[in-house]
């Protein structure tokens, strides 16, 4: 799996009104510490710090990570839907690059 | 004799000295909220602190009371590798809009830098419910703290061995 790959999974049959568990899933290293010549160094880390999730151009859940997330990271987190609408999640890592996913939620 | 342009290049080099050293002294006095060092190095690992000092960085001098039934903590017994500890949190805390969870922290204490993250939801999330995986360095307690709108903040604990430690935390 390429890095920066985003799954988003929603359930299937949602209501109006409805509190939806959405599923994410991001590849990405989460590197602690970055060896050079077999050696730490304690800088250079490599991390996501960052994740937004969008519903409808609203910011509806967000969140810090540091270093101590794992590898891969996982998320679940709750959506209230009242109308369909296209759910975007953004990661960022301290190397300032930034990862996107998207889905629609259907009813 | 300096050249102009060499002795602005040291006056540049100067100024940036002392701001730095300004800066730093800041932090070390204290003058900082804790939102600002968050903020401050967007990306840097948090400072190696014991568990206590994350708790006065994150709430100052509040107290979080244990959230008993309001919180449930699902997160295994045994880990079996420290690295992928998956944990998954449920409450019946009000999601009202004058009145819900604003941000939920998980802190694994023995940690070398205990913060494992920082979630922010709003009343739109509905209900609180969610789930991540994080990384324990060894055997300890793993703490979830919600904070509400209005500054209440409950704990939910939970003790967690691990039998191989995921490295770094």
């Amino acid at each position: 799996m390429a890095t920066g790959q985003v799954r988003i999974r929603v359930p299937d049959g949602v209501k109006a009104g409805d509190v939806v568990t959405v599923r994410v899933l991001v590849t990405h290293p989460m590197e602690v510490l970055r060896m050079e010549g077999g050696k730490p160094v304690e800088k250079n880390y490599n991390f996501i710090h960052r994740m937004a999730a969008t519903y409808n151009g609203k910011t509806v859940f967000e969140a810090e990570t540091t270093q101590a997330v794992s590898q891969n990271p996982f998320f679940s987190f709750p959506v209230k839907v009242t109308e369909p609408g296209k759910l975007q999640i953004q990661f960022e890592d301290t190397e300032g690059r930034s990862y996107t996913g998207e889905t629609d939620i259907k009813f | 004799m300096n050249t102009p342009i060499e002795s602005r290049a040291r006056r540049r080099a100067l100024k940036t000295l002392a701001a730095t050293g300004m800066a730093l002294g800041g932090l070390s006095l204290g003058l900082l909220t804790p939102a600002q060092v968050l903020a401050a190095a967007p990306g840097m690992p948090l400072p190696d602190e014991a568990v206590a000092d994350t708790l006065v960085r994150l709430f100052g001098d509040r107290k979080p009371q244990p959230a008993g039934e309001h919180i449930k903590l699902d997160a295994p017994l045994i880990a079996e590798n420290g690295s992928v500890v998956p944990i998954r949190i449920e409450s019946d805390l009000p999601m009202a809009a004058d009145n819900y969870v604003k941000h939920v922290y998980i802190i694994s204490d023995k940690n070398r830098r205990p913060l494992n993250a920082k979630f922010t939801l709003t009343p739109e999330s509905g209900r609180l419910s969610m789930a991540t995986n994080v990384r324990m360095a060894g055997t300890t307690d793993v703490r979830v703290i919600a904070e509400m709108s209005d500054g209440t903040l409950w704990e939910a604990k939970q003790e967690v061995k691990v039998t191989v430690g995921g490295c770094g935390g």
